[in-house]
């Protein structure tokens, strides 16, 4: 998902080159297939086979006998697999939560992110080193640093949260299975606003100054300015950001996972990647594997999606 | 988990790739060194996690030149030494020997994991309790030697029950519901016990009341998790959290221990091993907790739970699974390596002779100079015989610790959780190519 795309092929008018030119062509290509060589090696043997024996493994299942008590053998069974994964009400639920969770957190964080890098990035704004550094310091810990914290700031009778609340005659309860969703989104935009902020911020640096100076000599407010010119000419980084969050939104299980220790009620399907690594505490491989490549298509179609609209869209303007 | 540049399934894939890979290069000489057996030295790995396995290990190799072990100490079975060990099975370089809890051995037969040692461990039969040794025996095959037990007792604060009128330790669950009830009344923000998310915790309970959850007949595995008797407990249970009588920190989390501390939970139903844990963990009212027997459903035939215990397990392929069983049964049942054993690992022997070891006779200050032990070796003799694990253990315990975690919180209750239970187990024993009836 995030390797280079293919280099472009060689020049179509090599093709009707000179046979010499043709020959030199392939006797250079020989040392570029020797050092290409340990890459492409490593890349099959450590990124294309674990892939596709996942993918072999989510086609079958362990066939025993009796009780079991024997060696099992491995069964071809197709596709089945995928149905009980899509048809286990659990699985599913884990994956609409996730979608929920990102439909709604991934917009939100991008827009706080945006505003962030558009105050960062206003003339008028002092401290700016400051800020940069305050707002991206969060990413800078351990997303599980991060969630051991937040989960001690929501933990039912120990949350300060939930006390200041109480004094305002407020009944809050974080960790409650309607506010579980909201909570984990929060960890999430905690931990990724400043690094979102910061992508975002680059490409502002990026504008020529002339443009904002111009624009303020035709009278543009300084929010006009960011809106008209900033914001648009921004848009690959929002992109980018965006594809970003949705990815990692698909792989959320950290937050979830060290949550699960103060809100036992978080269930252990939470999330996809939390059943998948149930599975595999299970012993039931295929199980696991089938989750993954589920999981993998959807963060896939979800991602290369949003990029295809957004290119569409681009080429209409 | 956001910062994981990789998806599961790359990870998954290059695991199982790795153990295929080293699987075709090490077929053949498993388990035991190839490198021993010239010098006539058997040699056996060993894989665990308990402190102090290591140290009867060395007592082993003093007193055994013939037979060297060495102990390899890997993260705790449900952190992921039961999965290392799994998948090494696979490859098929597992070691000889495996630390495995009685609940996940099921699990590992049914993967396949196992060496079925029945002719070796026989002579050793006699010097266990017949329930522990049903621990380590299924369909008639034996795979290990069982070295713990662990019964279940109520770990309570002396003070605090004479400060709330309760002058004797419940000795019913009727006494037990009736001091719920009379303690949250004296003051509402305190508990007699708490309920938590600890799916074995509660498998004791219902060990206890003979509600058993997994069989086997005629080839086939029997789920019984919603019978009636797992009904009644869980009817009981939900009882209790109906009127809020209970706290419900989740088991072993620190909210638990603060609240023990600050006197807002008096007491824990749990097992021997746990004792330990509450002395190190609440200091508060040390010298004040007390160890009685864990609440009877009938006082005239008191009958009592385990909540744990492991196996010494001889693993698939292993060379020597002879000399392997030599060494399981002699750690269990040598009297240097009980003591060892009881000292340093804080285990409850599974030997009966051990049960006389002198280890367990000594005062806990801890709990006001009382001989704990004195507690579970009574018990000991009433455990319910007739239990038996599953073989898709992990997964009913992780199903079942959300649906406790549920029920605590309201979300459900406990006998609509145990028929969601029977449903999910039936299908993943299902789905493993498991022969099931019951569902």
């Amino acid at each position: 998902m995030t390797t280079a795309p293919p280099r472009r092929a060689a020049p179509a008018s090599a093709a009707a080159a000179p046979p010499r030119a043709a020959r030199r062509a392939r006797r250079r290509g020989r040392p570029v297939a020797l050092f290409l060589a340990p890459f492409l090696l490593l890349f099959a043997a450590l990124y294309l086979a674990p892939i596709g024996y996942t993918v072999y493994q989510s086609l079958y299942r362990m066939h025993r006998s009796g009780l079991g008590l024997s060696a099992p053998t491995q069964a071809f069974v197709g596709l089945a697999n995928y149905a009980t994964a899509l048809g286990d009400a659990d699985f599913r639920g884990s994956l609409l939560r996730v979608l929920l969770i990102g439909v709604v957190q991934v917009p939100l964080m991008l827009l706080l992110a945006l505003g962030l890098a558009l105050l960062l990035d206003a003339r008028s704004t002092l401290f700016k080193r400051f800020f940069r550094l305050a707002f991206f310091l969060p990413y800078a810990l351990p997303g599980v640093v991060g969630a051991i914290m937040w989960s001690y700031l929501v933990a039912p009778g120990l949350s300060p949260i939930t006390a200041a609340a109480h004094h305002l005659g407020l009944h809050l309860d974080l960790t409650s299975n309607a506010l579980l969703g909201p909570t984990i989104g929060n960890m999430l935009t905690w931990g990724w606003t400043g690094y979102n902020m910061l992508i975002i911020y680059s490409a502002l640096q990026a504008i020529p100054a002339e443009l904002s100076e111009a624009a303020t000599m035709d009278g543009c407010s300084a929010f006009g300015i960011a809106w008209r010119i900033k914001v648009p000419m921004v848009r690959p980084a929002l992109v980018l950001t965006t594809v970003f969050s949705i990815i990692g939104t698909a792989q959320l299980y950290n937050e979830p996972a060290i949550l699960h220790n103060v809100a036992p009620n978080l269930s252990s399907t939470y999330t996809p990647i939390y059943a998948a690594y149930d599975a595999v505490d299970a012993n039931n491989f295929n199980a696991a594997a089938t989750e993954s490549v589920i999981l993998a298509l959807l963060a896939f179609v979800l991602s290369f999606g949003f990029l295809k609209i957004v290119q569409r869209r681009g080429a209409a303007l | 988990m956001k910062t994981r540049p990789t998806t599961l399934a790359v990870a998954i894939a290059a695991l199982t790739a790795a153990a295929v890979v080293t699987g075709c290069s090490s077929s053949g000489s498993t388990g035991a060194d190839a490198a021993g057996a010239g010098s006539g030295t058997v040699k056996l790995d060993f894989w665990g996690w308990a402190p102090g396995y290591d140290q009867s290990v060395a007592l082993f190799n003093k007193t055994h030149p013939g037979i060297q072990v060495s102990f390899d100490k890997t993260a705790s079975g449900s952190k992921g030494g039961y999965t290392k060990m799994l998948t090494a099975a696979k490859a098929g370089n597992a070691p000889c020997l495996g630390q495995v809890g009685y609940e996940t051995l099921p699990s590992f037969a049914a993967a396949g994991a196992l060496e079925d040692v029945t002719k070796y461990a026989a002579a050793a039969k006699s010097q266990f309790a017949a329930w522990t040794w049903n621990q380590v025996t299924i369909g008639g095959q034996t795979y290990g030697i069982p070295v713990d037990t662990a019964p279940m007792a109520l770990l309570y604060r002396k003070d605090l029950f004479a400060k709330y009128g309760i002058t004797a330790p419940p000795a019913t669950w009727d006494e037990y519901a009736a001091d719920a009830a009379k303690v949250h009344a004296a003051d509402p923000s305190v508990y007699l016990g708490d309920f938590g998310n600890d799916a074995y915790n509660y498998a004791g309970l219902a060990w206890q009341a003979g509600a058993g959850w997994f069989g086997t007949a005629n080839e086939q595995w029997q789920v019984t998790i919603d019978s009636a008797a797992n009904q009644k407990v869980a009817g009981y249970w939900q009882g209790l959290l109906d009127k809020k009588l209970l706290k419900t920190d989740p088991s072993y989390d620190p909210s638990l221990y603060s609240d023990m501390a600050g006197g807002k939970v008096l007491s824990d139903v749990n097992a021997v091993w746990d004792a330990p844990i509450i002395a190190s963990s609440v200091k508060e009212g040390a010298g004040q907790w007390a160890v009685a027997p864990m609440p009877v459903w009938d006082s005239a035939n008191p009958v009592y739970g385990n909540d744990g215990g492991s196996a010494t397990a001889v693993l698939k392929g292993c060379a020597h699974a002879k000399e392997a069983t030599e060494f399981a049964t002699w750690m269990s049942t040598d009297a240097d390596s009980v003591s060892n054993l009881i000292k340093v690992t804080g285990i409850y022997p599974a030997a009966t002779a051990g049960l006389s070891n002198t280890a367990l006779t000594a005062p806990d200050p801890f709990y006001g100079g009382q001989t704990i032990y004195d507690v579970f070796r009574a018990e000991s003799a009433h455990i319910n015989t007739g239990w038996q694990w599953g073989p898709t253990m992990t997964q009913t315990a992780t199903d079942l610790g959300d649906g406790l975690g549920q029920a605590g919180t309201g979300g459900t209750t406990l006998p609509g959780a145990l028929t969601g239970l029977q449903g999910k187990t039936v299908a993943g024993m299902k789905q493993q190519g498991l022969t099931v009836s019951g569902g």
